[in-house]
């Protein structure tokens, strides 16, 4: 589903991917892991085709993602609703003015009736638990509910592929373990997931594969994640643990 | 599990009027790049071998001069030492210069083109030269010297050190809540798979939060000052290591200055 062939990108002069290669298949859930600056959060922002490969190909579903190719609207508004990227930080992330209008932001756009839009959010916000935020101000949600709600307004675009970039941070750990309960409810469900993180203890289940990321921006290895994981002298190495 | 979740979406996306956000983030993303570019650029470039404080000092005082003088062999002089100036930065940086003192000057030339038309070719030539050579000096300091270096110059003029913090802060919080609104930006980018109808109340709402998260940001940052036992006042040290290239730097300007009065009394 998604591939990555010999991908190198810079910001400026300092390199942030250095010759990726990487395919992702369908249903898949891949963890990047990786130290401080590695480039795990450049990749995700390449996948959701906010920035650009100097060199290589980044192909989705077949097809070629170029700066060229999203300048066309239809392409680009599907392309961006079969993708949904979870932003680190959800502030960001979060700009209506209630929870409600936040998750029904996407399905209204994609001119579904108001009773569509009004069963999606109540089913999204229904899986993260926050059913009773509804008509609360998202600004005002502590850290833990502001990414519930993120992911509750991703998930009502319902995209078949989801990018997270370090999902458990600053989460306390019951909402950890609510998270990956969660993750592993939607990997059942079809959707491949593509998720930097740091936090082992928190993610087991969740992922078949693992892309472990060098110093030096570029991948270290690829394999089954739990031995990887298992892989403690290998971690050490690469200044992961 | 809701079975919409379960089933690949069949959508069929319409256009929408919505190019604003890839110019808004364009916009945004180069007022970053200018800021973190000179931010980070202090220590390149010839004009930054010498200290920031002297190269201030010195566009201040030709700047100076060169408005005052009415000979046309002090501005040829000035116009030389820029031009020995120039010539050793990089090819970017002399294309940046050149462009924006010759826009002005050019500018200044059309504005006065009237006077010259009736005759008065000397002065006009003689104010257009004057442009090209103030904006150059300006524009010389302003590629070759980052945020940085230009606050701690200030701070060697002994300008009021809370002036030095209240410029230290806004640049970085310009780039911080900058980097915000860029990701803000994005993810209304990524979200906006159909048509929006109420695309002022999108913007409308990233401002919002935007100011919010300023607030917040300024108030836990004064408490954190105050932790650190800030009260009111802010000092900075500037030590003032002077180099060769400082030393030439003063002398150079020092005959400049000088060739002002022997030309100005010639």
């Amino acid at each position: 589903m998604i591939e990555l062939h010999d991908i190198s990108f810079s910001y400026m002069d300092a390199p942030a991917l250095d010759h990726i290669d990487l395919d992702i298949e369908h249903g898949e859930a891949l963890a990047l892991i990786g130290p401080n600056g590695s480039g795990k959060s450049t990749l995700l922002k390449l996948l959701n085709g906010i920035v650009f490969p100097d060199a290589g190909t980044y192909r989705f579903d077949g097809g070629e993602i170029t700066r060229a190719r999203l300048k066309d609207q239809s392409f680009a508004k599907r392309f961006h609703q079969r993708i949904g990227f979870l932003f680190q930080n959800s502030d960001a992330q979060l700009f209506c003015t209630s929870v409600y209008d936040e998750v029904a932001f996407g399905p209204r756009q994609m001119c579904l009736d108001e009773d569509e839009v009004h069963r999606r959010v109540s089913n999204c916000l229904g899986l993260l638990e926050i059913e009773t935020l509804a008509s609360r101000t998202p600004y005002h949600l502590s850290g833990g509910e502001k990414r519930k709600v993120a992911l509750s307004s991703v998930l009502a675009l319902n995209p078949d592929v989801l990018v997270l970039d370090e999902p458990m941070n600053g989460l306390d750990p019951k909402t950890k373990h609510f998270l990956r309960s969660f993750l592993i409810s939607m990997r059942t469900a079809g959707k491949t997931i593509v998720c930097a993180t740091h936090d082992f203890e928190y993610v087991d289940g969740i992922f078949s594969r693992a892309a472990v990321f060098s110093s030096g921006h570029g991948i270290a290895r690829i394999g089954a994640y739990a031995e990887i994981i298992g892989d403690r002298n290998f971690l050490r190495a690469n200044n992961i643990v | 599990m809701p079975e919409w979740i379960l089933r690949s979406e069949e959508y069929a996306p319409r256009t929408d009027a919505d190019s604003f956000i890839d110019k808004s983030i364009l916009s945004v993303l180069g007022a970053l790049a200018r800021i973190r570019n000179k931010a980070g650029d202090g220590a390149r470039a010839l004009g930054s071998a010498v200290h920031p404080a002297l190269r201030l000092a010195s566009s201040f005082l030709l700047i100076l001069f060169v408005s005052l003088s009415r000979s046309i062999w002090f501005l040829a002089i000035v116009g030389t030492f820029e031009l020995a100036v120039i010539c050793l930065m990089s090819g970017a940086r002399i294309a940046r210069v050149l462009k924006t003192s010759l826009v002005a000057s050019a500018f200044a030339f059309f504005i006065f083109l009237p006077s010259a038309l009736w005759g008065n070719w000397p002065g006009v030539l003689m104010v257009a030269a004057k442009v090209l050579l103030s904006v150059g000096l300006a524009s010389l300091v302003s590629t070759t010297t980052g945020w940085p270096a230009i606050s701690q110059a200030l701070s060697s003029f002994r300008l009021p050190d809370i002036f030095i913090l209240v410029l230290d802060l806004a640049l970085k919080y310009i780039s911080l809540l900058g980097g915000l609104v860029l990701d803000m930006l994005y993810a209304l980018k990524l979200r906006s798979v159909g048509r929006n109808h109420g695309k002022t109340a999108s913007l409308s709402g990233i401002a919002g939060t935007v100011f919010l998260k300023s607030k917040d940001a300024a108030e836990e940052m004064y408490a954190a000052m105050e932790c650190r036992g800030f009260s009111g006042t802010y000092r900075t040290a500037v030590r003032l290591d002077l180099s060769f290239f400082d030393f030439a730097f003063v002398l150079a300007n020092t005959l400049i200055i000088l060739s002002y009065f022997f030309l100005q009394e010639a």
